[in-house]
């Protein structure tokens, strides 16, 4: 019997690493499970074949549409064209099916097709998104329809619906930019209000370069901007009405200046900075009435307010705490909160229209950033640095940001930059000449 | 013999050898290919009498001492000169005259006259081609079973083979007679109540999948189905609670032992809809993560889709490729039903993407992952 308790040892030993050995074989009982937690970030692949023209009046834009299309998808930095030479399939008629096989074999992970026909000055424009590797149509068609004159923007709309059909949250390609045109050198540099498509086309001057204007904003709505002008030697608010280009001043009040003025999302109530005797303080004034409200008292400077997307609060730079900081109120004045906590200099805080952000100028160790952060102040990222970067504005989606990029030297001038909020993406925009202090527009209607 | 002898008769030898057969086996360098155009010798009379026989040939002349004028050789008649043609006038394709760019608004606020988006009002034929039609592999008859005799196969293989249990005897790595807690009152240590049990069966030879005996049924039928699980009594965690046991006792920890190896051997015991086959290994997973997540592209995903799991069901066929129809969502969390979508479409993106060619998978291992749950988290490609 000597020998029975080895062995009955090496038969536990045994039996144990098998019943261990087994264990993976108890974990699956069901389909096998794979975790994915890394991927790619990359463009998605996608192609705009040149659009049917259904008769012979379209001809000319059946081109030009595809084109504008894939540069606004292209511009975001989330898609990649392929380029039409390498193109095997023709879309020769819209209703036609389409051969996945062809364009999958160029490795098109989406295909925009589409059709225009024009008729004296109108224009209808249809299109349809596939998804080639699922072999099916993304969502319904879609047609627009407009004068001649607004083909680019059925083009901007038809990749509007086509980003958002993809990447699940709406585009900003149908809106447009009131920004700052200046023109002669760096220390007698004129400035004129103009406006322009996002992508820096048709541009158009709102006013003359007599008087120096600052810091346009459109409207919720986009039919009305608020800027700064110098026009009476000193700075005032006037509120533009786009349609007709007339232009008021707003709260004007005597021996005051009035400056930095930010719309509510109401698209009713102005806040803005008001200078009296050395002392800058934030007010509101209603549009309508012209009923001013006092919302700060102190003695340092507020300035650069800025509504939440809901309007209950406002975010604004202050000096209180010796240099400017970033502080969130409510909307009705009260407390304020400091925000900013890092190292620098933070200034010109924009609140995303999506809420969930702040985006921000920041001097730090003698250079410019553009950054985002909570609103809280948490998780704060620095977008771009540069000689001197600063103004963000939000696209309408809250994706995109753009900026003023001043470069050094005397000769140095001011251009517009766009930067995507992960800090890819970053691309001048054409603004034809020196441009500064962008506001972006909400989607056209 | 001497060495010297030795090798000049061994080199007398392969030169002569070399000499006479040397070029079959040495390979003459080709010479560069020349063009070559036949030719046909003829003698001074053929020639003669092909030109005498020739009435458009002129006489041959005696050479000229003069030099004559170059006349311009005329044609022979029945050969005109074929009178140039004129070409056809290449189709002048006008260039496509210059896109008019858009007038600019005469007034300085855009002109906004673009109507609402609008439906296409007939809907377009489906350009989806027509699902391909799952056919069945066509029945086939398993290959007769050979009529030598064959060892018999079992899943544990031991010297001496054994017959199978009764269906519901107790099975145990050895034969053990049933133990029975003895009833006296002073003792320390109290055996373990164990029901009786019977050697597992064995036979001399493995069972694998290869040599399994083929059932006489089309290979395309369902697959046999596992074994029942063994009764529920044969699992020691239903043995009656044993009392408080001292711990120095070593049979007692062997007893443990075999016990929870036995445990472990019954929940082994797959259930009917687990499937069969070795288990993927570590390794194989890996693989298989590394192959879906090349293709997983959170680039054009909105920020909000980037907050959502999703888990992708999929169905693979034995040659690893996704059946495209079978790519459903099953859960998401984290995220909106919209976003969720999104987050599903990058997921299925990436199946249908990666998995084009069959995903790399072990073919012996299809029932582990015939179907497949794939769990999309994209904690770390968040922005930060």
């Amino acid at each position: 019997m000597t020998y029975q308790r080895p062995f009955g040892l090496l038969l536990a030993l045994g039996l144990m690493f098998g019943g261990l050995v087994a264990a993976p074989v108890v974990a699956q009982n069901g389909p096998l499970r794979i975790e994915i937690v890394e991927g790619v970030i990359e463009p998605l692949p996608f192609a705009v074949p040149d659009f049917v023209a259904e008769n012979g009046a379209a001809g000319e834009y059946a081109k030009n549409l595809a084109r504008v299309i894939a540069s606004d998808l292209s511009g975001t930095g989330l898609f990649r064209e392929i380029p039409a030479s390498a193109h095997v399939g023709r879309i020769s008629s819209f209703d036609a099916p389409v051969a996945y096989g062809d364009w999958k074999a160029i490795n098109a992970q989406a295909l925009v097709t589409g059709a225009v026909s024009a008729s004296g000055d109108r224009i209808v424009v249809k299109f349809r998104l596939f998804d080639i590797f699922s072999g099916q149509q993304m969502g319904e068609g879609l047609q627009f329809a407009g004068t001649t004159q607004s083909w680019r923007r059925m083009a901007h709309k038809v990749a509007d619906a086509v980003y958002s059909r993809i990447t699940g949250e709406g585009g900003y390609f149908d809106s447009r930019v009131v920004f700052v045109s200046e023109t002669g050198p760096k220390n007698q540099r004129a400035k004129r209000l103009a406006v322009m498509d996002y992508d820096g086309a048709n541009v158009q001057y709102l006013t003359d370069s007599r008087s120096i204007v600052l810091a346009p904003r459109f409207s919720p709505s986009g039919d009305r901007i608020l800027y700064t002008s110098y026009q009476s030697g000193f700075p005032k608010i006037y509120l533009m009405d786009v349609a007709s280009v007339q232009a008021r001043a707003l709260g004007d009040q005597p021996g005051t200046m009035t400056f930095a003025p930010r719309f509510a999302p109401d698209g009713r109530t102005v806040v803005f900075s008001l200078e009296q005797g050395g002392n800058s303080d934030l007010y509101t004034v209603d549009t309508n009435s012209g009923t001013l409200s006092r919302l700060t008292n102190a003695p340092s400077i507020e300035t650069a307010p800025d509504y939440s997307p809901d309007g209950s609060r406002i975010v604004f730079e202050s000096d209180r705490s010796g240099t400017q900081q970033i502080y969130v109120m409510s909307a009705g004045g009260g407390e304020p909160q400091r925000i900013s906590n890092g190292p620098g200099r933070y200034s010109t805080p924009v609140w995303s229209p999506r809420g969930d952000l702040i985006a921000f100028t920041k001097q730090h160790q003698g250079r410019f950033h553009i950054g985002v952060m909570r609103v809280d102040g948490s998780e704060e990222r620095l977008l771009t640095a540069s000689f001197l970067d600063e103004g963000p504005t939000w696209s309408p989606n809250g994706r995109v940001i753009m900026f003023t990029r001043e470069t050094a030297g005397a000769a140095g001038q001011s251009s517009l930059y766009s930067v995507d909020i992960t800090g890819r993406n970053l691309r001048p925009v054409s603004s034809d000449g020196a441009a500064s202090d962008p506001s972006w527009s909400p989607l056209l209607p | 013999m001497d060495k010297g002898i030795l090798f000049s008769g061994i080199g007398h030898v392969g030169l002569i050898l070399w000499a006479l057969i040397g070029g079959f086996f040495i390979r003459h360098d080709e010479a560069p290919e020349i063009a070559v155009t036949e030719v046909s010798l003829l003698s001074s009379a053929e020639f003669e009498a092909i030109q005498a026989a020739s009435p458009t040939a002129p006489a041959p002349e005696a050479p000229q001492t003069d030099i004559a004028t170059p006349t311009p050789v005329t044609p022979a008649e029945e050969t005109p000169a074929p009178t140039p043609q004129p070409e056809t006038p290449p189709v002048v394709t006008q260039p496509p005259p210059p896109r008019p760019e858009p007038e600019p608004a005469p007034e300085a606020a855009p002109d906004v006259v673009e109507t609402a988006p609008e439906p296409v009002p007939q809907a377009p034929e489906d350009p989806t081609p027509p699902a391909p039609v799952a056919v069945d592999e066509p029945p086939v008859l398993a290959p007769t079973v050979s009529s030598r005799p064959r060892p018999k196969p079992a899943d544990r293989v031991a010297p001496q083979p054994t017959e199978a249990p009764a269906p519901d005897a107790v099975v145990a790595p050895t034969p053990a007679p049933a133990v029975t807690p003895e009833a006296t009152p002073d003792a320390v240590v109290v055996e373990e109540e164990k029901p009786e049990a019977a050697q597992q069966e064995a036979g001399t030879e493995l069972a694998t999948e290869a040599n399994k005996a083929e059932p006489l049924a089309p290979s395309a039928s369902s697959r046999p189905k596992p074994r029942p699980a063994r009764r529920a009594e044969a699992a020691p965690t239903d043995a009656p609670a044993t009392p408080t046991t001292t711990p120095d006792v070593p049979r007692d920890a062997i007893a443990e032992a075999v016990a929870a190896a036995t445990a472990g051997g019954a929940a082994t015991e797959a259930p009917a809809t687990a499937p069969s086959g070795p288990p993927m290994t570590a390794g194989e997973k890996d693989a298989l993560r590394v192959a879906v997540q090349a293709c997983w592209n959170v680039g054009s995903l909105s920020s909000e889709a980037l907050q959502v799991t999703v888990t992708i069901a999929v169905a693979l066929g034995q040659d690893g490729k996704p059946d495209i129809g079978s790519i459903t969502m099953t859960e998401f969390t984290g995220g909106s039903e919209g976003a969720a979508r999104q987050a599903f479409e990058a997921g299925r993106r990436a199946v249908i993407l990666c998995g084009a060619n069959g995903f790399q998978l072990p073919p012996d291992k299809y029932d582990q992952w015939r179907n497949l749950e794939l769990v999309f988290n994209p904690e770390r490609m968040r922005i930060k």
